[in-house]
């Protein structure tokens, strides 16, 4: 008996003991062991930059399915793409927003904050930081209207949950200060061999912040023309690109995982296990690289399966449709895209040298600030031939060709915009949501809209894209910039209403 | 550790024969004189019993100067000082048993009179005949209160229990699962969400109805209160089957077959064919692209170019659901051993279940061994119980959105196409014969072949799981129990994921292949004294503390990319990466419970708990609010002893009770601070890195915290022919840990935070009649009807306004489960139409309804049920029959949202011939399309069920036919499940077809059909 009466002793002495130390090693417990508390500036710039490139999610749905077919760079007879038929898939039109503040957004802002607080890393990292969210951002409110900006990835910085959203107006005004004084903060060090963009090069850094300034500039043209003109001046004053070499792009890998690859590449690079076989080149297009003997159009397209002959697709078929089509009646009558420029292990064009020679040519059109439209436009063509040596050395032109194709092909400078507005939306071919911009932006090239039954648009081209309506419910905040900007109760109707800087 | 595990084994080795033995026969009659079968016969004070057999006779072996107990369901328990008789012949008395023991919390048994909770007890045989594959499916309409969903996925797909509603905005709000005294894993290992993928299981599913020896569900907080942060939801207790002390062996074979078919609902129109704008397709391209379309011509026989351009008739090519589906079968064969000693009871069991699913190609195979072993030497007792299980599944179907799903497919194909027209290779179905790819019959890569769906794809995973428990006690002095306990529960799961090389929307394939291992250990240690201060005064207090650690692991290696086609390893694949999860937590735990009954009528409890929390530690160890302290107090009246004869005549008993709990919720590990983590390999030899968190972290955290009231009387009356249990419960929750789901453009899709209020409050009654009571003819109903009101009542904090907080989204992306504050939990949300003052339906320029607001439709949550159990006996059968009734509750039928888009739904005939309004005929899809994908509204449908859940017809082979057999006891059944839908309000679909069983209700789509099972089950005993 005494013996257990020493156990309950022990017993009580135990709990006793344990009462005192009850969460003991917690703290270690509850540490995770797979993660870091801090991270190395480096490391998160080189993650947005490959981020910024996107998925294959929203490449395939805002980019393909809906900006390449809307500008009508390709056509599809399938009906899932919507884009060459002008029909809604809410989940299709809001695919970029709703994957860029997750994948970009939150990782830029959390870089930035963590630059401007000075812990880590240094002024020109930052600077490039603040341009590389203007990338960002202006495409997101380029395709969406006002979106949330000022407040936007700010979940854990700032507890803000249900960001506001800011008019594009003034998110403009403010990406264009942006761009002035983050080309003003760069000097020495900066991100080194993480920057997949320029390798750390600052002279190419600030050469892609005015050309940025360039193109958001030119962007307000027609809504506020002598805001345009006044950016456009000092982005030209500040140095732009120069050289194919300025180009800022992504170089992929095919793997080893999703996130190396080119999106673009994940939906149509039949030999890395999905080819999504619906697009063919737009007739529109090929019928203008024809008509002017382009050598680009074997860069773009191959010849048609069925004939051999270079085909463009009408847009706004389907394979009922394509029976009475005269150009052909199979999908196998058109070309498809050259496999070779859209490969998993494709670059993605952010910005090209050709891009700022057009912008520079339109601002010598306009006068503000540059001269000599003629040659910049020369030279724009003459770079946007060249820069698919990028994509593959054996898709480089050969020089004579190329020259030849430019002296054949002067600006008209009776047609200037016009001619310029094609070219720009030749050398945006794969960056289709800067082509989608610009050509609401201009006009050009003069696409003719299809009318396919079901449309959403009424007939014509949609002028932007529609936000997630889970967003908009969610977002307490997104009713107020939905009456703002004069968008309904049925989202599919948004598609139909202009973006602030579309006048 | 092995200390106590070798002196148990002494224990058990030990044959001690401390005190002489007399041996007692009797036989047992009613007061008619006819013999009682199955009375319990109990040496009083120990664990020493037998039953009467067939004749009514025992024999047991009884400790001199003991007495025996006799207890029998509806009669009275009578209690015999042995003495120096050796023969005891009972006649028993009807009426009614007044000392009930059920298992509580930390599996104490107490006398159910003395309890100041409801608690409802299951018997084992109620789950065993009538099988369900997960166990937690058999207690649907059982117990008033407990809600049983059983999500659409096929076989070994997990269930989801809710006890008296759901009270947490966020994590679990199913119940704690305790085996035997000690908690076991009860998660679901992935389930399908608006993107689809498979049900994993759940931990429910590794139980074994044959090894059930009953199962009590404490319901309320008060109940449950001694399990602290993990009561919150109720605890489910289950018991399994020992061997008796004094016993001698026995063999028991369990034999159960049963077939399964689908529930057929399904009624899409079979008059139009594939096609758009109301015409045939005319090349097979077009068909090929309208593969998916039934916006056709009106099916005339003449002949028509499919997607493969073969031509047939342009009929109704049959029924594709009943050549798809086949007709699934479970065997479930049992065999054990049980028996005892006189100090020592064993049960060994093995069970062998293998099951084909209804859908191609899927099945379960699970084998279970268990081994209970409990004794006493002197003043010690032990016992030690484990179970090993390895669950096998195959191709667990894929659910929700297309890629894969084989059920989306069969169930969206035109009435003109025959699902049998795609098998392709016969070899290899679902292939192309000429390549061995997938056999893509229209232009959506995404939308999977049926065939290539269920026999190329792999989705099979298979778990070993080793639970049980080894507790050694030491009476000190008679009352007077140390008692400790290890208890571990393990499993690893090792899973498979075959993305097939061939497949349309991935032509190399891909596969992930992963091992998971969960381990959760338990220490306990109890002190308990149960003493009769004087004959007034009764005293029985708990004192212990229980130590709980978890971990969780999964290495994953995925691939993708075959270089050599159709060789489906990792190893063979062009991109390979490896995957790894962590997460471990510990809760150490204080707890007491003291009891005191006065004048054995009033009965008085309080149980107090702390928990602390690794969870909610700050990993930098800075200070952080990382315990709390749970307390409750019950009380229980007993009228007919506290009035004596103040009471009328008819009242056999009656109790009146009160109790009041808080306890609490934790939540995982690791929500505190902001993590980066490393992302992949890199690109081109720079490492990436980025914020790993896709919820913003929370700064600090409190543990959640339920408080329940709770009132009930329990009354017995008329010799017990009628008994009435009622109780009323006003839970809140408040302070619930959640992800809530914050604007995607804050850079995170949720946030951690401790938000809100909910509340519910409920009745539950459970009335059992016994009308007929005689020899040849006994009728038993027992009605239990519970009503659930929930409300959310805030989600309210300062730094989080939002009124409403989205759980799930459907597929459609226009319908979404949302809490919504006013609300009841888990609202149905749909886009209405735009209607005008006057509540028509607005149609645009063009003639097309258009998308209105966001709205609440209802809850998906059913907050009435009704369950009506009828058992009938006469002469050597059985028959019970169960109807279960379900009201209240909304479902969104993704189905018919697809069946609208496509021109299956048979409403989209209206208009083909003539159009609609300003829409053409030959564009009358449009109308159909803007409502399928837009006006949600249309879809959503009132859920309510009365089904007849469960027929069981069995019997029992009379003694006197067995006289001269090997066998002592035969009995045959007949059961069946879900065999009639009485009543139900949705079309195409069976009202129980949620894909998940997650917190977010009240969304279906494309999940395996609900399935009617009937089967035969033998048990025969040696």
């Amino acid at each position: 008996m005494k013996f257990f009466k020493n156990k309950i002793l022990l017993l009580l002495v135990a709990l006793l003991a344990v009462q005192t130390s009850c969460d003991d090693g917690f703290a270690e417990i509850n540490t995770n062991p797979q993660a870091a508390i801090n991270i190395d500036p480096n490391f998160q710039m080189s993650f947005v930059q490959l981020r910024t490139s996107g998925g294959r999610y929203e490449n395939w749905r805002a980019g393909l399915i809906y900006s390449s077919m809307m500008i009508q760079h390709m056509s599809a007879l399938c009906g899932y793409w919507t884009g060459d038929k002008y029909t809604y898939n809410g989940g299709y039109s809001s695919s970029l927003i709703d994957r860029a503040y997750n994948e970009q957004v939150k990782d830029m802002q959390d870089l930035i904050n963590t630059l401007e607080s000075g812990t880590a890393g240094d002024q020109t990292m930052l600077g490039m930081a603040r341009i590389w969210r203007v990338v960002i951002f202006h495409r997101l409110t380029d395709m969406y209207g006002d979106i949330p900006y000022s407040e936007a990835g700010k979940g854990f910085l700032e507890s803000i949950d249900f960001p506001k959203y800011d008019s594009q107006e003034s998110i403009y005004m403010d990406m264009l200060n942006e761009l002035e004084q983050a080309v003003g903060q760069i000097g020495d060090g900066g991100f080194g061999s993480a920057d997949f963009i320029y390798g750390g090069d600052a002279a190419q850094w600030k050469k892609f912040g005015n050309s940025l300034m360039l193109r958001l500039a030119m962007r307000l043209s027609e809504a506020d023309p002598s805001t345009a003109q006044a950016w456009v001046s000092k982005a030209v004053a500040g140095g732009v690109m120069d050289s194919n070499g300025d180009d800022a792009f992504i170089q992929h890998t095919n793997g080893p995982e999703g996130i190396n690859r080119n999106g673009i590449g994940e939906v149509l690079d039949a030999s890395n296990g999905f080819g999504d076989s619906c697009p063919r080149l737009s007739a529109t297009m090929v019928d203008l690289l024809k008509e002017t003997d382009d050598p680009r159009l074997q860069i773009f397209g191959l010849p048609a399966a069925n004939t051999g002959e270079y085909a463009g697709m009408p847009n706004g078929l389907d394979e009922t449709l394509i029976q009475d089509n005269p150009t052909g009646t199979s999908v196998d009558d058109f070309s498809r895209i050259n496999p070779a420029i859209v490969l998993v292990e494709s670059p993605m064009m952010f910005m090209t040298y050709a891009e700022t020679e057009f912008l520079l040519a339109e601002a010598a059109v306009r006068g503000w600030g540059a001269s000599d439209a003629a040659g910049h436009y020369a030279a724009g063509v003459t770079a946007a031939m060249n820069m698919w040596a990028h994509y593959d050395a054996s898709l480089a032109l050969d020089a004579g060709a190329v020259a030849d194709y430019v002296a054949a092909n002067p600006l008209d400078e009776a047609n200037a915009l016009e001619d310029i507005g094609e070219q720009y939306w030749l050398a945006t071919f794969l960056n289709e949501y800067e082509a989608f911009s610009n050509w609401r932006r201009t006009g050009f090239p003069n696409l003719t809209p299809v009318n396919y039954p079901g449309n959403v648009t009424n007939g014509q081209i949609p002028v932007r894209l529609a936000t997630s309506p889970g967003e908009g419910s969610l977002n307490p905040n997104f009713q107020e910039a939905a009456t703002r900007q004069g968008l309904g109760t049925d989202f599919s109707s948004h598609m139909s209403v202009p973006v602030w800087w579309d006048k | 550790m092995r200390n106590f595990l070798l002196s148990l084994l002494c224990l058990l080795v030990t044959t001690a024969t401390l005190s002489a033995q007399n041996r007692v026969t009797g036989n047992i009659t009613d007061e008619d004189g006819v013999p009682l079968i199955g009375v319990n016969v109990l040496e009083a004070g120990t664990s020493n019993g037998t039953i009467s057999d067939f004749d009514g006779n025992y024999e047991l072996s009884v400790a001199d100067g003991s007495s025996l107990e006799f207890s029998y369901t509806g009669y009275e328990v009578q209690t015999v000082v042995v003495g120096s008789q050796s023969v005891i012949d009972m006649v028993m008395a009807e009426g009614v048993n007044l000392d009930e023991v059920v298992v509580t919390a930390l599996g104490i048994e107490r006398k159910k009179r003395a309890l100041a909770y409801s608690v409802t007890e299951i018997d084992g045989g109620d789950v065993a005949v009538a099988k369900e594959i997960n166990v937690g499916n058999a207690l649907a309409g059982k117990v008033a209160g407990v809600n049983v969903s059983n999500p659409s996925t096929g076989p070994g797909g997990s269930t989801r229990i809710v006890i008296r509603g759901n009270g947490n905005i966020a994590g679990n709000n199913q119940p704690l699962i305790v085996v035997d005294g000690v908690p076991i894993n009860n998660d679901n290992l992935g389930s399908a969400g608006m993107w689809g993928g498979q049900d994993w299981g759940d931990g429910l599913s590794s139980l074994n109805s044959d090894d059930i020896e009953n199962i009590s569900v404490l319901k309320g907080n008060t109940a449950s209160a001694l399990y602290g942060y993990r009561a919150s939801n109720g605890v489910i207790l289950v018991t399994t089957k020992r061997g008796k002390k004094g016993q001698g062996l026995q063999v028991e074979l369990n034999s159960n077959f049963q077939a399964e078919t689908f529930v057929d609902n399904y009624d899409f129109q079979r008059e139009y064919g594939h096609g758009l704008n109301g015409a045939k397709p005319t090349t097979e391209a077009e068909a090929f692209a309208q593969g998916l379309q039934s916006w056709g011509g009106r099916l005339d026989g003449s002949s028509v170019i499919q997607f493969d351009g073969q031509s047939r008739p342009y009929s109704d090519a049959g029924d594709n659901l009943d050549r798809f589906y086949r007709t699934g079968k479970t065997w479930t064969n049992n065999v054990s051993l049980s028996g005892g000693g006189e100090n020592v009871g064993y049960r060994f069991s093995m069970t062998n279940l293998d099951n084909q699913g209804i859908m191609p190609n899927s099945g379960l195979d699970r084998n279970t061994f268990s081994a209970a072993v409990n004794g006493s030497s002197g003043k010690w007792l032990g016992s030690l119980t484990g179970t090993y299980v390895k669950e096998e599944a195959k191709n667990r179907p894929r659910l929700s959105d297309s890629p894969g799903n084989a059920n989306y497919t069969a169930w969206s194909l035109p009435p003109s196409i025959n699902i049998n027209d795609l098998k392709g290779d016969p070899n290899k179905l679902g292939a192309d014969p000429d390549t061995g790819f997938e056999l893509q019959f229209n232009d959506n890569v995404f939308v999977t072949n049926p065939w290539w769906g269920t026999h190329q794809f792999a989705a099979n995973n298979e778990k070993d799981r080793l639970y049980g428990n080894a507790s050694l006690g030491y009476e000190f002095i008679p009352g007077l129990i140390l008692q400790g306990k290890v208890g571990i529960d393990r499993f690893t799961e090792r899973r498979t994921n075959l993305t097939p090389y061939g497949t349309a929307f991935s032509n190399l394939g891909g596969i992930n292949e992963s091992n998971r291992t969960v381990q959760e250990v338990n220490l306990e240690a109890t002190l308990r004294y149960n003493t009769d201060i004087n004959e007034n005064i009764g005293l029985d207090v708990i004192v212990g503390g229980n130590q709980q650690k978890n971990e969780d692991e999964t290495l994953g290696a995925n691939g993708s990319n075959f270089n050599v086609p159709f060789l489906h390893n990792v190893k063979n694949a062009a991109n390979q990466s490896v995957s790894y999860g962590f997460s471990r937590y510990q809760v150490n735990s204080l707890f007491g419970q003291a009891e005191v009954s006065l004048f054995n009528s009033l009965y008085l409890t309080a149980t107090v708990r702390q928990d602390w929390f690794s969870q909610l530690t700050d990993p930098s160890g800075r200070d952080s609010e990382n315990s709390i302290l749970y307390s409750s107090f019950g009380a229980a009246y007993d009228l007919a002893e506290g009035l004596g004869d103040g009471l009328p005549d008819f009242i056999d008993f009656a109790k009146l009770r009160a109790s009041w709990a808080e306890v609490g919720g934790a939540t995982d590990p690791f929500q505190l601070g902001l993590n980066y983590g490393i992302v992949g390999q890199g690109h081109l030899g720079i490492p990436l890195g980025s914020i790993s968190n896709g919820s913003v972290p929370a700064a600090a955290l409190v543990p959640s915290t339920s408080k329940e009231l709770e009132f009930g009387a329990d009354l017995r009356m008329f010799k017990g022919k009628v008994n009435l249990d009622v109780a009323y419960y006003n839970r809140e929750t408040v302070d619930g840990i959640l992800s809530a789901s914050i604007s995607s453009t804050s850079g995170y899709g949720s946030k951690t935070v401790n938000v809100g209020k909910i509340s519910n409050k409920g009745i539950e009654l459970l009335l059992t009649l016994n009308p007929v009571r005689t020899t040849n003819f006994r009728w038993n109903v027992s009605i239990n009807y519970a009503h659930n009101d929930n409300e959310v009542v805030s989600l309210l904090t300062p730094e989080n306004d939002g009124e409403e907080i989205r759980l799930e989204e459907s597929r459609t992306r226009n319908a979404y489960i949302h809490l919504v504050e006013g609300l009841p939990y888990s609202q149905v949300m749909g886009f209405s139409y735009v209607r005008d003052g006057s509540g028509n339906i607005q149609l645009d320029d063009d003639g097309l309804p258009q998308q209105g607001e966001l709205m609440a439709f209802g809850t998906g949550v059913h907050p009435n049920s009704l369950g009506i159990n009828n058992q009938f006996s006469i002469g050597d059968f059985n028959v019970g029959f169960l109807v279960d009734i379900k009201t209240g509750g909304k479902i969104y039928n993704a189905t018919n949202a697809y069946g609208y888009f496509r021109g299956l739904h048979k409403a989209t005939l209206e208009g083909r011939e003539s159009g609609i309004g300003a829409v053409l005929p030959e564009n009358v899809e449009d109308y159909y399309q803007r409502i399928a994908f837009g006006i949600s509204e249309e879809f959503i449908d009132d859920a309510d069920f009365a089904k007849l859940r469960e027929v069981v017809i069995g019997y029992r082979v009379p003694r006197r036919l067995l006289q001269n057999a090997p066998v002592s006891d035969v009995t045959l059944s007949f059961a069946a499940r879900n065999l009639l839908i009485l009543w139900s309000k949705t079309d195409n679909i069976d009202p129980e077809s949620t894909y998940t069983n997650g917190n977010g209700q009240g969304l279906e789509m494309f999940g395996v059909p609900v399935t009617r099972s009937y089967g035969l089950n033998l048990n025969v005993k040696f």
